[in-house]
C-alpha cells in the first residue's frame, strides 16, 4: 500500500512538470520562431513568410506527402451538461444496478454545477479595478470532474498596455492545503537580508501570502475556507500597496459563500 | 457456512443502507439545485459519488476468492474506502497471516499516470530482469515481481494488473510463481473490470 501511495505521489508530482514543461517548450518555440522570422525579414526585406509557406506547400506535395491544414470552423462551444437530466440518469442507472453509468452521470451533473457556479462568480466580479478594465475574452471556467482539482475560474484585467492583473479562483484541496500549511510554519519567511521576497499579509481579514519576482511581478494568494483559494498575479504594478488595493476591490466573503466555504 | 451467511447478510444490509444514502444525496442535490444553492448541490453529488464507490467496492469484495491457494480470506478485515480526492477508491482483502492481499485502486486520475509508468521499461515497468517479468493474466498484460523470501524460505510475489484508470495489486507471500499465476487466473477480472471502470 505504501508503495502504491508513493508511486501515486510520484506520478502526480511528475505530471505537473510535464504540463509546465509543455507550456515552456511551446513558449520557447514561439520565441525562437519570431526571432528567426525577424532576422530573415531584415535580410530579405520581408519576403520570408511567403518563402516559408511556399516551402511548406512544396514539401506537402513532395517529401512527406502529408497535406497541411489551411483552415476550418474549429469546435463549437457545447452547452454544459444538463444537471437535472444527469441526476435523473444517475438515479435510473443506480436503480438498475448499473453503477458505472450512475457514477458517470453524477460526474456530469457535478461538471454542470461547477460551470454554472463559475459563470455566476465571474458575473459577481468587478468590471474594473485600480484603473484596469476586465477583458471578458480571457474569462475561463474549467471543471475537471476530479475532486483533487475541481474547478478553476479566471478573469484578466488590463489597461490595454503592459499592466495586467489575473485573478484565479480555484477549488483545489491539495494546493489550498499546502498554502494553509505555510501559515502553520511561522518561520517560513524568505528574505535575502535586504528585501523580503515573500511575506504574510491579511486581505479583508483573511491570511494571505504575497510574493514578488522580478520577471513575474507580484503574486498574492489567499486560501479561502478548507479547499479553495484566490490568487492575484499582478504584472507591472508599482508596489505592494497597489496589489493590496486591487485585491481589496474583490469581495472575498462573497467568493467564499459562492464556493460553499466557511 | 454460517459464517459466510452472516457475512452476506451484513453486506446486504450495508448495501441497502448505502442505497438509501445515495437516494437521499440525490434528492438533496436536486432540492439544492432547484433552489439555486449550487455549492450545497455540489456537496451532495460528491457524497453520492462516494456512496457509489462504496457500493461498487462491496460488490467487488463479493467477487474476490475466499481462498488464495491454502490461505483463507480474512473477510472481517475487508476494507473499502472512497474519497473524491486524487487517491480514488480502494478495495482491500487480505489472506492468511503472511501479508498476502489483494488491493484495488479505482477511479483515480493518477492511476492512468501510474499505469503509464508500469508500461515504461526504463523506470522498471513492464520489463524483465532477475526479479521482474511481464506476464499475461487472462489476457491482461501484468507485472510480476519477486520480493524476496519469507521466514520459511518461500518466495514472496507481487503481481500488478493495470486497467484503464484502475490498478489491481496482488501480494502473494510464501508461494511459488506457478501458484501465484494460477490463483490470479481464478480471479474474475472481467467482472471486476466491468464494475470498477
Amino acid at each position: 500500500m505504501k508503495r502504491i501511495v508513493f508511486l501515486l505521489c510520484g506520478s502526480f508530482l511528475l505530471s505537473i512538470p510535464q504540463f509546465t514543461n509543455g507550456q515552456l517548450l511551446k513558449k520557447l518555440k514561439e520565441k525562437a520562431n519570431s526571432a528567426v522570422n525577424k532576422a530573415v525579414d531584415s535580410k530579405t526585406g520581408g519576403d520570408a513568410p511567403n518563402t516559408s509557406s511556399d516551402e511548406s506547400q512544396s514539401s506537402s506535395g513532395t517529401s512527406s506527402n502529408r497535406p497541411v491544414n489551411k483552415g476550418g470552423a474549429g469546435l463549437k462551444n457545447t452547452a454544459p451538461p444538463d444537471v437535472n437530466a444527469a441526476i435523473d440518469d444517475a438515479s435510473k442507472s443506480f436503480s438498475g444496478k448499473n453503477y458505472s453509468d450512475a457514477r458517470y452521470s453524477v460526474q456530469q451533473a457535478l461538471m454542470g454545477i461547477e460551470i454554472q457556479l463559475g459563470h455566476q462568480l465571474l458575473k459577481s466580479l468587478p468590471d474594473n479595478v485600480d484603473g484596469l478594465q476586465k477583458d471578458t475574452t480571457q474569462d475561463k471556467v474549467v471543471s475537471t470532474q476530479w475532486g483533487w482539482n475541481n474547478m478553476t475560474i479566471q478573469r484578466v484585467y488590463s489597461d490595454g498596455k503592459d499592466k495586467q492583473c489575473t485573478i484565479t479562483i480555484g477549488n483545489n484541496g491539495l494546493y489550498a492545503g499546502l498554502a494553509n500549511a505555510y501559515f502553520g510554519n511561522a518561520y517560513a519567511v524568505e528574505s535575502n537580508g535586504k528585501d523580503q521576497n515573500v511575506k504574510q499579509v491579511k486581505v479583508q481579514g483573511n491570511k494571505a501570502i504575497i510574493s514578488y519576482d522580478e520577471s513575474k511581478g507580484y503574486s498574492l494568494i489567499v486560501p479561502v475556507g478548507q479547499s479553495s483559494m484566490v490568487v492575484w498575479e499582478c504584472i507591472n504594478f508599482a508596489n505592494e500597496d497597489e496589489v493590496m488595493n486591487t485585491a481589496n476591490a474583490f469581495n472575498i466573503d462573497n467568493i467564499k459563500k459562492s464556493l460553499g466555504e466557511k | 457456512m454460517k459464517k459466510y451467511s452472516l457475512l452476506i447478510l451484513i453486506l446486504f444490509f450495508a448495501i441497502h443502507v448505502q442505497a438509501q444514502d445515495f437516494s437521499k444525496d440525490i434528492a438533496d442535490a436536486k432540492t439544492s439545485y432547484s433552489s439555486g444553492k449550487l455549492a450545497d448541490a455540489h456537496f451532495s453529488l460528491e457524497q453520492a459519488v462516494q456512496e457509489i464507490d462504496m457500493i461498487v467496492g462491496k460488490e467487488v469484495l463479493k467477487l474476490l476468492p475466499e481462498k488464495m491457494n491454502d490461505q483463507n480470506a480474512n473477510s472481517k478485515d475487508d476494507q473499502v474506502s472512497a474519497n473524491v480526492g486524487f487517491v480514488g477508491a480502494t478495495i482491500h482483502r487480505d489472506y492468511g497471516n503472511s501479508g498476502s492481499q489483494i488491493e484495488i485502486i479505482s477511479n483515480s486520475p493518477l492511476i492512468a499516470s501510474l499505469n503509464a509508468f508500469l508500461n515504461m521499461p526504463f523506470v522498471g515497468g513492464m520489463t524483465r530482469n532477475s526479479t521482474t517479468k511481464v506476464v499475461k493474466v487472462q489476457g491482461y498484460k501484468s507485472r510480476l515481481e519477486k520480493q524476496g523470501d519469507n521466514e520459511n524460505g518461500k518466495p514472496n510475489y507481487q503481481l500488478q494488473i493495470p486497467f484503464k484508470n484502475a490498478l489491481v495489486t496482488l501480494t502473494a507471500n510464501g508461494m511459488d510463481e506457478n501458484s501465484v499465476l494460477s490463483f490470479a487466473n481464478t480471479m474474475p477480472l472481467d467482472k471486476i473490470a466491468a464494475l470498477i471502470q
